[in-house]
This record gives C-alpha cells, structure tokens and sequence, in this order.
C-alpha cells in the first residue's frame, strides 16, 4: 500500500511535537551570538542520515529493518538492535517525564505527576496497541485539527520580533563541546527511525520524505530565532523554555481567548502522544522480534507499566538533563551508525546480486 | 464490527474510567470558589513585601471592589497569606496589572519581575505601571472611584478603550527584556489616583536595568511610543499659531560609528491634520513650528536619557552590526552616553479640514 502522505504527515508530526520545547533552550545555551550555524549543522546532519538511511532501505524494498537480518544469526543483530532499543526506550522515558512536567509547568499546576505521566503513557500505548496503521490514521486526523492551530500561534508569535536581534551574524565553533547541544540533537533524531519499520506495511516514495523535512527546516530555524528575536540572547538565555514563554506574552485583542499558549500546548502535546505511540510500536516490534513466542499486547502492556514506574521514579529535572545527555551516546549510535551500516549491508547485497547475474 | 460480550464489558469498564478520568477532579476548585485579582500592587517595607490585591466580586448584578493586603518576605507568600485568610482561593491567572510604588522602584524591582516571570498564573503580558503615591492610599482611592463613579482600571490601559498614546504600554516581559537586555531599557507608566477619574497619568517612569532612575514628561512619552512604532494616532499638538493633530508616524534610524563614536541619524516622519488656527499662518509656519517643537522635546529628552545612560529606545539595536558583542554589553556607558544624535522632522500636512489654509 502507497502511503505517503501518511508517512510524510507523521514525520512532520513527530517533529514538531519535539521541536518547541527543549530544542530552543538548548541551542541559546550551546552558543552566544549566530545561531543559524548550530542549526544548521544539525540540519545537515539530519538530512545526510536521513539520505543514507532511506538509501540504504532502498535496496530492500519489501522489507523492515528487522527482516533485512533475517538470515543472520540472532545473536550477531541483537548487538546491533539492542542499543537501538535501549535508545527508544531511553527516549519514551525521557520525553514522558519531561512532557508531563511542561504540562505541570504550564497549566496544570496543583495536579499530581503521576497522573499526566499515566495520562500520557496509556492514551499512546492504546493508540500503539491499534498497531502502525491506526498511528498513521491518527497522525491525519492530528494534522488535521492541530496544525492550523500552531500555525496559527507560530504567525502570531512574531508579534514583538525585533529584527536587529538577529545580528551578529558571526559565529564560531564553541558550541560543538557544550553539551546542551548534544542534547539539542533530541529534535533531530527523534523521528526518522520509523521509515525503517513501517515498509512492509506501508511503502512512500523517498522524494515526499525528503520534502516533509524539508519543510520543517522553518520550525526548526524559527523555534529558536523567535525567542531571540523578541526578547534578546540575554534574556532569552534566562527562560526554560523560550518559545513558551514567547507564546504566553502574545497578546492579541481580537481574539477572545486570553491565552494562545493553551491551543499551542495541546496541540503539541497530542503531537507528542503519537510520537510515543509510534516509538512505543517500534520498541514492541523489536522485542517481539526477539521474543516471537509473546503476545505483542503482553509486552506493550508491560513495557508501559516499567516506564511509567521509571518516570515515576526520577525526582527532578536535573536528572532527566542527565538521561537526555546520557542519552547523546546512543542518539549518535542511531543517527549515525545505523544510517550508514544499513546503507553499507544494502550496497554489498547488491554487489552480491549483480555479481551473481553476471 | 460485531462485538463480542466480553468486549463489550471491556469497551463499558474502559468508558466509566474515561469518565472518571475526564472530571480532572482531585483538586479543582471551583470557579465561586476562587478569587481572581486584576491588579496587584507591591511595595518594599523594610526587607517585606506589601502585596494589595484588588479583587472585583460580582453581587447581585454589580462589581463590588474588594482591596486585602498582606505583608511577608516574599510576594508569593504574601498572596499566599491572603489566600489563607481570605474563605477562597486566590488566583492570579487573571492579573491584568501590576503596580509597584516609585520608592521600590527606585531601589529595583529585578527580584519582583523575575518572581513574575518565573511564576505560571501572572501572565508575561501583564502590564506595570509605577505609582507615585503610597500604595495602600493608591489602592483605597480606585476602590472608592470605582464603587461611586463606575470607573475601572483595566480599561484604562486597554488599546481599544481608554489607552491613549502618550502612555507607555509596558508589559511584565518588555520589563525582564530590559533588566537583561545590552541594549534596551523601558519607560514605565507613572500614575496616581485621581479626582474624578481613577488614575491621573503624570507622565513615565525610565528604568535602566530595572531600576528607576528618571521621570519623563507625558509629551515625552508620546515620543517613546512614537519611536517605539506605536502609533501616536489622535494626539494633539498646540503651538502659537496652530493646532494640529496627530494622524500618524514612522522613524527612519541610521546609526554609524565613526571613529569609536556613535552616530544617529533619525528621521520622523509624520502626518498631520491641522484643526485649529490663530491668526493666518502659512502651511510653511505652521511645519516650522512642529518641526521645533518636535526636534527640542526629542533632543531634551535624549540629553536627559544619556545623562542617565538608560536607553529606552534602544538606539543600541542599530548598532548591533557594527559593535562585536563583548563590547554592545557596556553599550550604555561607553557609547551611548556619547552619542551624537541629529533629528530630522519631516511633517505632512495631510489636510486643512473645510477651512483653507493659504
């Protein structure tokens, strides 16, 4: 089945579900002045991994990531998917706990944590459960309602923009040693993993993935430059979560809701719940694969009580700074290894093939 | 789909826990059970906080006025006193003004503004304003004005009601801007209660890094706002032999550095209607003459700025091309107390009303 709307919605979904929240904040703490550079390096990053893994996929047209080892033995693949694992489950990890604290942050002030962490888990462990096709469905119907919605706010927030802000436009390279940009790289490496897995089910032609990226190329440059612009690198440096912040002081007279940052935030947030459902869905698929013997439900069902204790478990937020800079060694595993040891195993299957015809 | 009995208990069970779920209801209080203030005042007693609250309640069909007040070591524990001794919860969500007395500005109001910011209920666009009379009298007068005369404090600042263009409109955030900001101070309201109207404007208060340190004239805001891009639409100008009005205006800034030294070139445009006239004045006199009046008011005030190296207007930000930033953060000592500015006025007379004007 041709779907490439569906992939190409949902991968701009998962995007901007990641990008407004941590994504500013770490790029105004990585470098002082010309931040277009620090975003555009990991632009470029994100789009030659993403080139080399869709490449690479290319040579197995009808199959998923899983299925390309499947003449290897189960032992030698479980080296190469269990750091794989490890990341997803470290992100589903990282993005409930801090997600469900911008919630408390924002609006739900007196609620207890757990509550929005189960809230959270349960609605895109559901949604997972449906499988990769409801997830997809969804992810329509999201786009659908929501994203006029942002639009809507991202027009509105450049409200109070000083464009001279923007300058200097000189930079240098003393961002690559911070580690708030590491962890910037969340945005970045969230979503493109999943091309990999839907393909037996759904197929998509590799030019639509390239356009959804990119068209979030604006979000990821206006993410950081809104704030900026409005408020100033010094200040803008003092905000947690800059764009929010941004979001909350737009006034807009004619509109009778007093606070855009609400419609903002929900959208986001239902963005973020797809997000989790489709990281939980790959999780699931990976571990079945290994365990085949299981129900699927089973698993999904007991991988969502585990992480639910686990973010019930980390105190602070300092400590989910830490996981997400932990979490940098493995986000370089996937964005880099993976891309080019598929493209690799494709290239040589290949030659393989064409030596054989010969 | 058919459903089976036992989906059917699972789809019932699944449906009353959305109920119970969906209520939110664990620690929510009612609307009647809360207090919603629209302006809050804060004063410096010694090393306390004076926080006034003034709260409408709604009885029998009309706005009763409520001031309360509390004294403690912080502003959040000061409201948190009201709220406990008060028989509802007070809830700043809807806080629509902040005023803090001259003499607390005067020693500055940083901590003030980043508890505001930092805080989820007092929204970032929330307006201040600085009072210029003690603030528990401040307060007791626009209780009194607004039981006898109907008159409210809100709409005083609104845009589309009683704001007039020679208030500064100052917002929480513009404030945090200023406090961080190299290159960007603010001019705040001043106010105090007046006779027969709730608030008498005397003029603006400029704050340099949060702290105030000049009062400017009501005219001289107009300035400010004029610069700033905020329209000066409506505003009367008298001179000797005429009277004009405002209709409209635009800056033109060119700044350059010149040997270490900063240079301004600004030209003001703006657009007039003529409404009154002494005598018969040639069109030529009468732009002559805004054109000094014009031109004298800007350059008094620029002299009272640089004396006082606050930069409301954020000449700084024209600069921002030609100063690396190490040195745009002394942008106020070094540079703009230095700086040589050369004002031009342009004036349209757009027209003469029914009367000709030779």
């Amino acid at each position: 089945m041709v779907r490439s709307l569906h992939v190409m919605i949902m991968y701009v979904l998962c995007h901007l579900g990641l990008i407004f929240f941590m994504f500013p904040a770490d790029i105004i703490a990585s470098t002082e002045q010309g931040h277009w550079f620090p975003i555009l390096i990991g632009i470029i990053v994100h789009f030659v991994c993403l080139l080399t893994y869709m490449k690479g996929l290319s040579f197995f047209p009808t199959k998923d990531i899983l299925s390309i080892f499947s003449k290897s033995k189960k032992g030698v693949t479980f080296l190469f998917f269990a750091p794989i694992l490890l990341y997803l489950i470290m992100a589903i990890i990282i993005t409930v706990r801090a997600y469900a604290e911008i919630v408390t942050l924002v609006f739900l002030s007196h609620t207890p944590l757990w509550t929005i962490i189960l809230l959270l888990l349960s609605v895109s462990a559901y949604i997972s459960y449906k499988g990769i096709e409801a997830i997809l469905r969804a992810a329509f119907l999201l786009f659908i309602l929501f994203f006029p919605i942002l639009l809507f706010v991202l027009i509105m927030s450049f409200q109070n923009v000083d464009w001279r802000y923007a300058i200097p436009f000189d930079t240098d390279l003393g961002f690559i040693s911070k580690p708030a940009y590491f962890e910037s790289y969340f945005a970045f490496a969230g979503g493109f993993l999943f091309l990999g897995f839907v393909q037996p089910f759904f197929s998509y032609e590799r030019k639509n993935v390239i356009l959804s990226a990119i068209f979030l190329i604006p979000f990821f440059l206006f993410s950081v430059y809104i704030p900026i612009l409005t408020l100033g690198q010094a200040s803008a440096s003092k905000a947690f979560l800059p764009f929010v912040l941004i979001v909350d002081s737009i006034n807009i007279d004619w509109l009778m809701f007093d606070r855009v940052t609400m419609f903002f935030l929900l959208s986001l947030i239902a963005f973020i719940i797809l997000y989790l459902s489709l990281s939980l869905w790959k999780a699931i698929r990976i571990i079945n694969y290994y365990i085949p013997k299981s129900r699927p439900s089973y698993l999904l069902f007991g991988l969502s009580v585990a992480i639910f204790f686990v973010c019930f478990w980390i105190p602070d937020w300092k400590d989910v700074e830490n996981i997400l800079f932990m979490n940098s060694f493995l986000r370089s595993y996937v964005l880099i290894v993976v891309p080019l040891f598929i493209y690799y195993i494709g290239r040589r299957l290949k030659r393989k093939d064409t030596n054989e015809t010969i | 789909m058919k459903l089976s009995n036992k989906n059917v208990i699972y789809l019932i069970c699944s449906l009353l826990t959305m109920v119970l779920i969906l209520s939110g209801c664990w620690d929510n209080k009612d609307i009647n059970h809360r207090l919603l203030p629209v302006s809050i005042g804060v004063k410096k007693v010694d090393d306390q906080y004076l926080v006034i609250l003034n709260i409408p309640v709604p009885i029998d069909g009309s706005m009763e006025t409520k001031i309360v007040s509390a004294k403690a070591e912080t502003v959040s524990k000061a409201v948190d006193t009201i709220s406990r001794n008060m028989e509802s919860d007070v809830d700043l969500l809807h806080v629509k003004l902040i005023f803090i007395e001259k003499e607390t500005a005067e020693d500055g109001i940083n901590d003030i503004i980043a508890g505001f910011m930092r805080s989820r209920d007092v929204s970032p666009k929330a307006l201040v304003a600085i009072c210029d009379e003690d603030l528990q009298e401040f307060f007791n007068n626009i209780k009194i004005n607004a039981e006898k005369k109907g008159l409210s404090t809100y709409n005083y600042f609104e845009k589309n009601a009683g704001w007039n263009p020679d208030i500064a409109l100052t917002r929480v955030w513009e404030v945090f801007r200023g406090i961080h900001s190299y290159t960007h101070d603010v001019a705040i309201p001043l106010i105090r209660s007046g006779k027969d109207t709730t608030m008498d404007q005397i003029g603006s208060a400029i704050l340099k890094r949060g702290k105030m340190v000049e009062q400017i004239s009501s005219n001289e805001t107009l300035l400010y706002n004029v610069f700033k891009g905020e329209s000066g639409n409506g505003k009367m100008e008298v001179m000797e032999h005429a009277t004009v009005m405002l209709l409209g205006s635009k800056t033109d800034n060119i700044g350059r550095l010149v040997n270490n030294d900063a240079h301004m070139e600004s030209l003001i445009k703006m657009r007039v209607v003529i409404l009154e006239t002494k005598g018969e004045p040639s069109l030529n006199l009468i732009k002559e003459e805004i054109n000094t009046l014009i031109s004298e008011r800007y350059n008094k005030l620029f002299t009272k700025l640089q004396e006082n190296e606050a930069d409301v207007f954020g000449m700084g930000q024209f600069f921002r091309n030609q100063i690396p930033r190490d040195e745009l953060k002394n942008w106020r000592s070094d540079y703009f107390k230095n700086m040589k500015i050369n004002i031009n006025v342009k004036i349209d007379i757009q027209n003469e009303g029914y009367l000709k004007t030779t």
